[in-house]
């Protein structure tokens, strides 16, 4: 946490973060620091880094406002920092500072990203206490009549046809895979 | 409790305390302040709320040239390997997710695919439709993450086109060319693009 601070008062000092920005940015670090446990404090272990997690998916598409607004109406996704500049962070699971992953929906900048042998074709989520008839009728009440899967396992178009799944932990589980 | 971190950076510019007053003032302060700004959205449908990402479908021509890059950079295990995949999750069987309590949380993985997405489905059915936006980058949340030695790890790894991504993260290349990000819990859906 020191050399956190310490990095922080230097970038104070070089003018590169403001007064405001100072004081929020070590209000999180402390509550990071309080509430993360030791896996968010721990050294990595050999070479390379320990992975946590998640932390966020980025979203590029045509228009965020309706990413935002599907995401956060059918999947109860919290909207933040949306200043209406073209994008928005939509978050979920564990609070912002506590491990909780975001998607961020945008529209496309300036340079178009490079196009590369890899693509990342669809996401799956996790949901809770998973109840099939009620998963199901709160689909079709969104309007989606017929999602392709199976129980315990669904997937959806979301408005630009990208590819959602949602699942139980059952159903979805690399430890789970083949069994 | 930011009122009592903007009170002391005042001091320190109005010279009044040393830098290393202000450094020491404020560690324990942050360190022993239980703060907290979780965030709870309201969801429309509970029975849809998302509780935390499941799997990334990552498709590329070789999954184990993939996987071998990640499980690198990472340290993640890979398991359940079939002809075509294999899955990656972010810790050890029986661990729960970063910052989550409910027992039916699974790990997030990483799938690292090799597949014909143009191929019919199997069983029939509508096939996949071209979708009209992309995950063009993916941010993964590391432990201890602190910027400069996380660039000299990368470099060690031979990792390419390591470069600063904002205040709190790094972006990179994987063994494909896509857009990688790592940082610190510090970088959240609070923090990032703020």
């Amino acid at each position: 946490m020191e050399k956190f601070i310490d990095r922080l008062i230097r970038d104070f000092e070089s003018g590169r973060l403001g007064r405001r920005e100072f004081c929020q940015m070590l209000g999180i670090a402390s509550a990071i620091f309080a509430a993360g446990g030791p896996e968010a404090n721990a050294a990595p272990a050999g070479r390379g880094f320990k992975a946590l997690g998640i932390n966020h998916v980025s979203y590029l598409c045509p228009d965020y406002t309706k990413a935002r607004d599907f995401y956060s109406s059918t999947f109860g996704m919290q909207v933040t920092n949306d200043k209406g500049k073209g994008r928005a962070n939509l978050a979920f699971g564990p609070g912002p500072d506590k491990g909780g992953n975001f998607l961020v929906v945008h529209n496309p900048g300036a340079n178009p990203p490079k196009p590369t042998e890899a693509l990342i074709d669809h996401v799956c989520y996790t949901i809770s206490n998973w109840d099939e008839g009620k998963v199901r009728g709160a689909l079709k009440a969104k309007g989606f009549d017929a999602p392709t899967g199976r129980d315990g396992s669904l997937h959806v178009y979301d408005p630009f046809d990208y590819d959602v799944q949602f699942a139980n932990a059952v159903q979805e589980n690399a430890f789970r895979r083949g069994a | 409790m930011e009122s009592f971190y903007a009170t002391k950076l005042d001091e320190f510019a109005q010279g009044k305390i040393s830098r290393r007053a202000l450094l020491e003032t404020l560690t324990v302060a942050a360190t022993t302040t239980a703060a907290t700004s979780a965030a709870s959205a309201p969801a429309s449908d509970p029975a849809l709320k998302i509780q935390l990402v499941n799997h990334i479908s990552y498709n590329c021509p070789d999954f184990k040239k993939g996987a071998d890059w990640y499980s690198k950079v990472f340290n993640l295990d890979q398991v359940g390997a079939t002809k075509i995949d294999v899955a990656l999750p972010f810790g050890k069987k029986g661990e729960k997710p970063f910052g989550v309590t409910a027992n039916d949380v699974p790990l997030s993985s990483l799938i690292i695919r090799s597949r014909d997405l143009n191929a019919p489905p199997q069983g029939g059915g509508a096939p996949r439709r071209k979708s009209r936006a992309l995950i063009e980058h993916m941010g993964y949340t590391v432990a201890d993450f602190d910027r400069e030695r996380a660039k000299a790890e990368l470099k060690s790894l031979g990792v390419e086109n390591v470069r600063d991504g904002g205040l709190y993260s790094l972006h990179m290349t994987d063994a494909y060319g896509y857009d990688v990000q790592i940082s610190g819990v510090a970088n959240n859906a609070l923090t990032d693009g703020a």
